[in-house]
């Protein structure tokens, strides 16, 4: 979608409709005539009926009929045998009342991730734009990367990081990490204070909502990756947030077993915001670092690499979730 | 009876009379489709897959939207005035939505002379 171009600028106009998608910047500098009958384009009316061959109508030959209805008759005959035969066989089968229930199985809705199918070879995020409920979200899905956490400034200039996003919060007090918090292994923040939680064991990503998870435990053994963050979205389920305000959303997402990011177009609720992803099909989600400073970037199929951020509020500890190729 | 603008992605169906769309504007990869009730709504399509699917839809004729510039659509049923010196087109129904639009010089002076020959 982001790639549509119309060739417009800005000093043109065209009238949608009949000559659309040629701009009419001429009126500009000549009035406008009646145009010449002769010059405009000629309809061209279907040629199906000149191109006919006048050939006869075919004679219908009326065995045809009569074969067709001795069919149907044989076809009554044998229903109606069947019938009474299966009658004669079971008196109690009645025709109005079958005595087994008809169980109707349920029509299994197939689950279609978002975006294309991801070329085997090339890592590469993809942004799909969307409105639900009045709300925009730009979708980013990772390909062929793997997440891992990064603590520190980041490596912008990286080619090999194909998607960056704030991950968890710092405190405003002491600009420490807030909530747990596991590096490669090493944990750097204990608390619990939000019940959403994002665990990289071995390369798999697993989104959660819970105040207590073994995966805290699990990141720290296999040298994996842990944080926590509000929980926006549990097995399907909207969460509600105390927090009213609006602000740009940035969520971490997980539908039918595909990790994406979603971003707000605008300024939104944290509720409009969950609501949007559940009605998306989301069934899990947690919030990641917002607001329009929230620095980030994504590299396109192309090699073009995008800031999320208008701005960069730095801090010694602020942290990233990257799909590094 | 007017004719149906309808605007489908596959989460929503926007669908306006085409004789109450007053203009869209771009932002991005969203336009904001604006109605003569004073509403807009947010739409996933870019200015131009707009101005398409308005052909499509309003058929072969001239329809009476111009797409100004990479920015803006405008129904012209609803101009109120076009001020070349400001740069500003003011679309009105004159029942109490007025929406003061910015465009290029060019294209308001373009629209201008459209306008005073087709307008006679």
């Amino acid at each position: 979608m982001s790639n549509y171009k119309d060739g417009m600028r800005d000093d043109e106009i065209r009238i949608i409709g009949a000559q659309s998608r040629k701009p009419q910047v001429e009126v500009f500098s000549s009035r406008v005539d009646e145009p010449n009958p002769s010059e405009l384009p000629k309809r061209e009316y279907s040629s199906f009926q000149m191109d006919m061959p006048n050939h006869p109508k075919p004679v219908k030959k009326k065995w045809y009929l009569w074969l067709a209805l001795l069919a149907i008759l044989l076809i009554i005959g044998l229903i109606l045998l069947l019938h009474f035969r299966t009658a004669k066989e079971d008196p109690y089968n009645g025709v109005f009342e079958p005595r087994e229930e008809v169980t109707v199985q349920p029509v299994k809705q197939e689950k279609k991730l978002l975006g294309h199918e991801a070329d085997s070879l090339s890592s590469y995020t993809e942004r799909i734009d969307t409105v639900i409920n009045d709300v925009g979200l730009a979708i980013f899905i990772p390909y062929n990367a793997t997440p891992e956490l990064w603590v520190g400034r980041p490596p912008e200039k990286d080619p090999n990081i194909i998607l960056s996003v704030q991950a968890a919060d710092i405190r405003a007090d002491n600009k420490e990490i807030l909530g747990a918090f596991v590096d490669k292994g090493t944990p750097l923040a204990w608390g619990q204070s939000k019940s959403g939680y994002c665990a990289i064991i071995n390369g798999k990503m697993t989104i959660g909502t819970s105040e207590n998870t073994p995966f805290f435990e699990q990141a720290t053994e296999t040298g994996g990756y842990f944080f926590r963050q509000f929980s926006l979205v549990n097995k399907g389920a909207l969460v509600e947030n105390e927090l009213k305000n609006k602000s740009v959303r940035k969520a971490l997402c997980s539908r039918y077993g595909q990790i994406f990011v979603a971003v707000t177009a605008s300024d939104e609720s944290y509720h409009d915001f969950s609501q949007a992803l559940v009605d998306l099909g989301v069934e899990d989600a947690i919030s990641l670092v917002g607001s329009k400073y929230a620095f980030g970037w994504w590299i396109d199929r192309d090699g073009v690499n995008t800031s999320f951020a208008d701005g960069w509020h730095k801090y010694k500890k602020e942290n990233y979730l990257m799909w590094r190729m | 009876m007017s004719k149906f603008i309808v605007i489908s992605t596959n989460t929503e169906l926007l669908r306006v009379p085409s004789d109450r769309l007053m203009f869209i504007t771009s932002d991005g990869n969203y336009s904001k489709v604006y109605t003569q009730d004073g509403h807009y709504r947010q739409v996933a399509y870019q200015l131009g897959q707009l101005e398409d699917i308005i052909g499509d839809q309003l058929g072969e004729e001239e329809t009476p939207f111009i797409r100004i510039g990479k920015s803006l659509i405008v129904n012209r049923d609803y101009i109120y005035l076009i001020d070349v010196s400001s740069q500003v087109i003011i679309v009105s129904d004159c029942q109490g939505q007025f929406h003061t639009l910015q465009a290029s010089r060019k294209a308001l002076i373009s629209i201008k002379v459209l306008m005073e020959n087709t307008e006679l």
